[in-house]
């Protein structure tokens, strides 16, 4: 045998082995024979995403404002140490400013629905797919985070846990291609079952029935059917309709009321009272 | 196989909390650049198919770790997309300054066919849309695998330095 049909072998080798293994992790994962082992491994993570996002957030906040930076330069070089303080007291209070914002829009999100429990968590990561659209956020299952528990934030319904360790969970997006979540629209009534496009904030809702007219600009929320997310909360807008007459029924686009981009605390709503549905489970005779 | 197999986890394990919690507040043209591919597409540009694969199969591992996608599933789409330019590059002449993005811009292709294929059959409703939004990244790799590979060949070169026979 010559060395290099050996060199083949051993590259088929490697390749063979580790393909192998990745479809054996595929198949475990799947059927949900990792979720222990994986929690264990994850969950320390959550700690490091957290304090490394909140830096890498912190240089963003500095890199996106470099008027202000170049301004503030100037200025320390014309007044030295004077403006600077002045500068750097007027950034902290902007910064309070904008987390008061976020809290007091948090809090009256929170008194708005008082029967509601919620969980605050901080977003810590992102998905690190590129076609998936889901996020990390710093509460898990210690904190009383479950799989399925609706996520929203102080403008609207955020997704859904997905998978939770410890300390952590991650979140699917209500605009992930997977996501279906039953709604209603503000004014017409119409109900069907809102779908992500993986694309934007966008989002759709088809088989709407042809004799609702659906207007644009109407808010779209949750209609609470089938118990996985509570009735009411604000979905985002309609923002375009396609309609033709000679089909049965219509499709309604909507725009987000969240902006995940710019997401950074959001309210899992570990408890909540269902849509009550016994009407539909009671028999005609009793 | 040298050693730089071993360095791999760890260092794809860094690539993966940045990728995770760092470049997302960093878009470019409002893609986000899967970084750990690129530097194992470059690793084994430089270093071999045997190495590129199983730096590609720990950078997809950890890719995994970070996602709502099962496990296994990047690791398997990483080790086939670079695997398979890495024999298109053996059939080429030597690396040429822009091969390498030429190799990124084939790489990512595969990368993006095969994850949407292998979702699809994982249950993940992918919609074409979707998958056409990403395009911009293919681009985006076709640039930001050129300073990869050049600090990847600065680290090679100092890591194997090329024996000379006097």
């Amino acid at each position: 045998m010559d060395f290099n049909q050996t060199q083949q072998r051993i590259r088929w080798g490697i390749f063979i082995t580790l393909a192998g293994l990745a479809v054996l992790l595929t198949i475990l994962d799947n059927t949900g024979n990792l979720d222990s082992v994986l929690a264990l491994v994850r969950d320390p993570f959550g700690t490091v995403l957290s304090w490394t996002s909140a830096r890498a957030d912190g240089v963003n906040n500095l890199l996106s404002a470099p008027r202000d930076i170049e301004a503030a330069q100037l200025e320390i070089e014309q007044l030295q140490g004077r403006i600077d303080a002045l500068e750097r007291e007027n950034e902290e209070l902007r910064e309070l400013q904008g987390e008061y914002q976020i809290l007091l829009e948090l809090f009256n999100r929170a008194r708005e629905t008082p029967t509601y429990r919620r969980v605050t968590a901080a977003v810590i990561g992102q998905d690190s797919n590129p076609g998936v659209r889901s996020i990390i956020i710093d509460k898990g299952s210690a904190d009383g985070v479950r799989v399925g528990m609706p996520v929203e934030s102080a403008r609207g319904l955020v997704g859904q846990v997905f998978r939770t360790t410890p300390n952590s969970a991650q979140v699917v997006l209500v605009t992930e291609n997977s996501s279906a979540v039953p709604s209603r629209l503000g004014s017409s009534r119409a109900t069907g079952i809102l779908r992500g496009s993986g694309v934007g904030n966008t989002m759709t809702i088809d088989w709407i029935d042809l004799r609702f007219q659906v207007e644009i600009g109407e808010t779209v929320l949750t209609s609470g059917l089938g118990g996985r997310f509570p009735q009411d909360l604000v979905i985002g807008r309609v923002v375009d309709m396609n309609r033709s007459e000679a089909e049965l029924f219509q499709q309604a686009i909507v725009q987000s009321a969240v902006d995940f981009e710019a997401l950074e605390i959001v309210f899992v709503i570990v408890d909540f009272e269902p849509v009550d549905t016994s009407i539909f489970s009671t028999s005609p005779g009793g | 196989m040298s050693a730089s197999v071993y360095v791999a986890f760890p260092l794809m394990a860094l690539l993966g909390v940045v990728q995770t919690a760092v470049l997302p507040h960093f878009p470019i043209l409002g893609q986000v650049p899967v970084l750990p591919f690129l530097v194992a597409l470059a690793w084994g540009l430089l270093r071999g198919v045997n190495e590129g694969a199983v730096w590609a199969f720990m950078a997809g591992f950890w890719q995994d770790m970070f996602s709502i996608v099962p496990l296994g599933t990047h690791a398997l789409v990483f080790l086939l997309a670079i695997t398979a330019v890495l024999l298109i590059q053996q059939l080429l002449p030597l690396s040429q300054f822009l091969l390498p993005a030429l190799f990124a811009t084939i790489a990512t292709i595969l990368y993006l066919i095969l994850h949407t294929m292998l979702l699809r059959l994982l249950g993940f409703s992918l919609t074409l849309n979707a998958v056409t939004s990403l395009l911009p990244i293919v681009i985006l790799h076709a640039i930001i695998i050129l300073p990869i590979y050049w600090l990847m060949n600065q680290i090679n070169r100092r890591v194997n330095p090329r024996r000379v026979e006097l």
